[in-house]
């Protein structure tokens, strides 16, 4: 089977984004190739900044043929009633070169009609290419849309279209580019590449310097750095956006090693870190906590080593003088004086200016102190100066610096440790790797961030939904879920919601709030392996306790599938089904009359305080165990009385206590959500 | 020959080799040679447009007392509109790096995503930084939008940063050291004035004067917009932005007001647009001309 390989040239693509667009594409034309029925094999794909290739092997001459049934005449008009065909039936047969004997009858609704099962022979491959191409284009998700010439939007436009299979041609067009076998080498040290075989694509084009597999990219990238922290003794000070951008940002990568001047280096680390990497320029290295006096770029191409290292020493030395101009411009005043300023700054036009969230921050951070027993005082200062560094010079040049600069400049400033470390850490995580705080006080300081960050938001009716999420609610609140449950801070969070309420404008009831929390929860809970019934059994009841959700949740997973616990569940079920729209009612344990009945009373009067006990020092595996004893006296119960018996004052006591005992169960978990295997 | 007037020659007789017009610099402060009506106005409507200038660029914001030795209140931008953009256009202005002397094979050469956005001119494009060893060298932008008008056809346009070039083609570390011409330094030409206009910007200007002067110039823009005098509203636009810059470098202005003054010069300037599409454009649209 002959292969395919379509190759879009585009001026350069934005480094961190051509990845994305690269993947986008190969997953949209594999989508127009299964919807236009067109058989291959697997679709390997290669893309740099400048290009976007797939090599689609074992590629169909044409497309499946397709066989549908057509609806002909209503069988009244197609044929007589000798069961003859009419003009009608007949001209239905000559549309199709179709004989009589094809014909099939059908009923619609309440009508017969003539029906013929046609194959539709599949067309040429070569001349359904260019459909698929558009089509998978158009589908590609882009930052941004930009026009050239003509109709077409990208991200960038496209200068050039290779389509062969195997050695000919693909005759197809796109965005006004006529496809053909002339690819593009490296800019200055390639030119143009005349490709004979789709196959041969990867080795012409590395003949031309271009390296358009990313994984070889990626191997050279990595090999330069580690030949980097060997020689050096230091470790390269990487981050997810400059791999990225590395990766993305050359399609014939050269090292090239330069140093940072000394006087430079008494800079605060991440000072240096986010000079070096801002744009994705260089990698910056540490050693020991430490700034190195080495940095690494990879120039595109093969220029003139010692030229380019001069020219990236001096672009370095650029930066970090303004960088120390900052810091120097930041430090006339302490952070504390900034504060004050904040009034000025619009943080989002209903939810006031930065100063009230942070007096926002500050309550909810005073009610945490309490709950948490924290130090009052310290986390006040701390978030009172949390915003400060937002009116700095260096976080205006460099926002990633944000908290962290707020940290180095209230150290300096001579505030206490805790309060500097617990600003630095307050902005983490900002993404779902990113570690969390590690001080008490950062961790309850970013809590009360992100906090403020949901609430406000969905008070003001900026509720998330679909990918439309512009105030970052989502990631904020997953963020507050992963403190709670990882940090394992016990407090009532839903309490907090309710005492916070009054703090913030907007129509949205506290209710919304609680339930968008209660939801990243059980998001929470899918991403940390739990399945889904355990998640719905220990949800099954709303409580602000998070962590407790969670531990209860863990120690149901542990017992999950294990028939002990399926045993309980079923005898649970037959609880909690008898009960269901039960009012709680009082019963008198006298009155019990059965054996079986006044076994279970036994049992439930030995285990409940134990489950009670468990339950206050949140042992939830202990209080699952305890209830596990109960499975047996149930069953017994069930088998020998009958609750819904004659005598109602009987079966109203009955009932009274079989509530008491499944309301024990639901302060542990709704058993009765439990897929049972069987 | 290698100085900074060589240079600026090189590119004229570069870009006049491509049909461009080549313009003079606009007589009145502005921050980019974005600004000048050559742009400002020649990206909108339909006609073809290719035009070539230097424009000294005021920024008070970026002044430095003249001690940095790449950053200024007032650089030199090399200008270059194409409407409609050539397909070639990449490699047309790498030509135009090697015309000006860079042997491009010997440096590191990436065209860096940066989309670029006006907020006062209500523009915005998509294109690139040019990075030439880790230096921007060049804006590159596909503009879509001036004015808050969509364009059609869209334009290229090219900011040269004529001092950053020419530290490379003459070797210096600082923009001061350049030869301007043989007898004359950039440093004896501009050091001075870059540390005067610092002292200006940053400690002296008169923030109540220059909100006056910003009231003036904005009610005398829109008085000439409502007699349909759509350059000199335009005019008096330039000088509002310029003196919201002064003001901004000052300190004077809080965020919050900061935007109302945005959103104060890119009103005036969208009004400009709509009305020269409108009275100059709509007037001058003869058969000739709708090709």
């Amino acid at each position: 089977m002959p292969a395919l390989l379509l190759e879009i040239g585009f001026e350069d693509l934005p480094a961190e984004e051509a990845e994305s667009v690269a993947q986008a594409f190969r997953e949209a034309f594999a989508r127009e190739l299964q919807a236009a029925r067109v058989p291959h094999g697997p679709i390997r794909l290669f893309w740099t900044l400048r290009r976007v290739a797939l090599l689609v092997e074992g590629i169909g001459e044409r497309q499946e043929d397709l066989v549908e049934e057509v609806r002909g005449p209503a069988a009244a008009v197609g044929l007589d009633a000798q069961g003859n065909l009419t003009p009608a039936g007949l001209g239905f047969l000559r549309r199709y070169g179709a004989a009589p004997a094809d014909l099939v009858r059908k009923r619609l609704g309440d009508k017969e009609y003539l029906f013929l099962r046609v194959r539709r022979p599949g067309a040429p491959v070569a001349e359904l290419l260019e459909g698929i191409v558009a089509r998978a284009l158009a589908a590609v998700p882009c930052s941004k849309f930009m026009r050239w010439e003509g109709p077409t939007a990208f991200l960038r436009p496209i200068r050039w279209v290779v389509a062969l299979r195997d050695g000919e041609v693909v005759p197809l067009r796109l965005a006004g580019v006529e496809a053909g076998r002339l690819s593009q080498g490296h800019r200055f040290f390639g030119g143009p590449v005349a490709l004979r075989h789709a196959a041969d694509y990867a080795e012409a084009l590395r003949a031309a310097k271009v390296l358009a597999d990313p994984e070889e990219r990626a191997r050279l990238l990595r090999a330069a750095i580690a030949a980097v922290e060997q020689e050096h003794g230091a470790k390269a000070a990487l981050s997810p956006e400059l791999w990225t951008m590395l990766l993305g940002q050359t399609e014939w990568p050269r090292p090239v090693v330069g140093r940072i001047p000394a006087e430079f280096l008494e800079l605060p680390e991440p000072v240096v870190v986010a000079a070096l990497r801002e744009e994705g320029k260089f990698v910056p290295f540490t050693r020991g906590g430490r700034i190195a006096e080495v940095f690494l770029g990879f120039a595109e191409g093969e220029g003139d080593p010692e030229v380019i290292r001069r020219g990236y020493e001096r672009v370095v030395g650029i930066r970090l003088r303004d960088a120390r101009a900052f810091f120097e411009e930041d430090r006339r005043r302490p952070l504390s004086a900034r504060v004050p300023e904040l009034q000025g700054v619009v943080y989002e036009a209903r939810l006031g200016t930065l100063w009230d969230r942070v007096e926002r921050i500050r309550r909810i951070a005073r009610r945490l102190a309490a709950e948490l027993e924290l130090p009052a005082d310290l986390l006040d200062r701390a978030a009172l100066l949390c915003k400060a560094d937002l009116l700095t010079v260096m976080v205006r040049e460099f926002p990633e610096l944000e908290g962290v600069m707020g940290g180095i400049y209230a150290g300096l400033d001579g505030e206490r440790p805790e309060v500097a470390r617990a600003i630095a850490e307050h902005v983490r995580p900002r993404t779902r790797e990113d570690p969390l705080p590690e001080s008490p006080l950062g961790v309850a300081l970013s809590l009360a961030d992100k906090l403020d960050g949901v609430i406000g938001p969905i008070r003001v009716g900026e509720i998330p939904t679909g990918s439309r999420d512009p105030y970052a609610v989502r990631r904020r609140g997953s963020a507050a879920v992963r403190l709670i449950l990882e940090k394992g801070l016990r407090l009532d969070l839903f309490a907090l919601v309710e005492d916070v309420a009054d703090l913030y404008p907007g129509t949205e009831p506290a209710a919304r709030v609680k339930a968008f929390l209660w939801d990243r929860l059980r998001s929470a809970l899918e991403e940390r392996a739990i399945p889904y019934d355990v998640a719905d059994a220990v949800m099954a009841q709303e409580s602000g306790d998070f962590l407790g959700v969670w531990e209860r949740a863990q120690a149901l997973a542990a017992w999950a599938g294990k028939p002990e616990l399926s045993a309980l569940a079923l005898a649970f079920s037959r609880v909690r089904n008898i009960t269901k729209g039960q009012e709680a009612q009082g019963f008198r344990p006298e009155l019990f009359s059965e054996d079986a009945e006044r076994d279970l009373w036994r049992a439930y009067q030995e285990v409940g305080p134990r489950v009670d006990a468990a339950l206050a020092q949140h042992r939830y595996a202990e209080a699952l165990e305890a209830l596990l004893r109960l499975k047996a006296p149930i069953d017994r119960y069930f088998d020998e009385v009958l609750v819904m018996c004659e005598d109602g004052q009987v079966r109203a006591n009955r009932l009274g206590f079989l509530r008491e005992l499944s309301q024990l169960f639901l302060r542990v978990a709704d058993l009765s959500r439990l897929v049972v295997p069987g | 020959m290698n100085t900074f007037q060589d240079l600026v020659l090189a590119l004229h007789r570069f870009w006049r080799a491509q049909g461009c017009a080549l313009m003079e610099p606009y007589d009145l402060e502005k921050g980019a040679g974005t600004f000048n009506p050559a742009t400002f106005f020649g990206v909108l409507g339909p006609r073809p447009w290719r035009v070539a200038y230097v424009e000294p660029s005021r920024r008070p914001a970026d002044g430095r007392y003249g001690e940095n030795p790449i950053r200024f209140g007032l650089h030199h931008q090399y200008q270059v509109i194409l409407k409609p953009p050539p397909p070639d256009i990449q490699d047309l202005y790498l030509r135009s790096l090697e015309a000006v002397g860079l042997d491009l094979k010997e440096h590191d050469v990436k065209f860096s995503h940066d989309d670029w956005e006006s907020p006062t001119l209500g523009a915005w494009g998509v294109g690139w930084q040019v990075w030439l060893d880790g230096m921007e060298i060049t804006q590159f932008t596909y503009f879509q939008q001036m004015g808050g008008v969509d364009l059609d056809p869209v334009s290229v346009e090219l900011t040269y940063g004529l001092e950053r070039i020419a530290l490379f083609l003459q070797g210096q570390e600082s923009a001061f050291d350049l030869k301007w011409a043989e007898w004359l330094t950039y440093g004896e030409l501009f050091r001075e004035r870059e540390r005067q206009f610092s002292v200006y910007h940053f400690a002296r200007a008169n923030v109540e004067r220059a909100r006056q002067m910003f009231d003036f110039h904005e009610a005398e823009a829109k008085e000439c917009l409502s007699l349909g005098l759509v350059y000199p509203a335009y005019d008096h636009t330039l000088r509002c932005s310029h003196l919201f810059n002064t003001l901004d470098a000052r300190g004077a202005l809080a965020t919050a007001e900061r935007e109302t003054y945005i959103a104060r010069v890119r009103a005036l300037a969208r009004a400009c647009a709509e009305t020269y599409l409108a009275e100059v454009v709509g007037a001058r649209a003869s058969p000739r001309d709708r090709v």
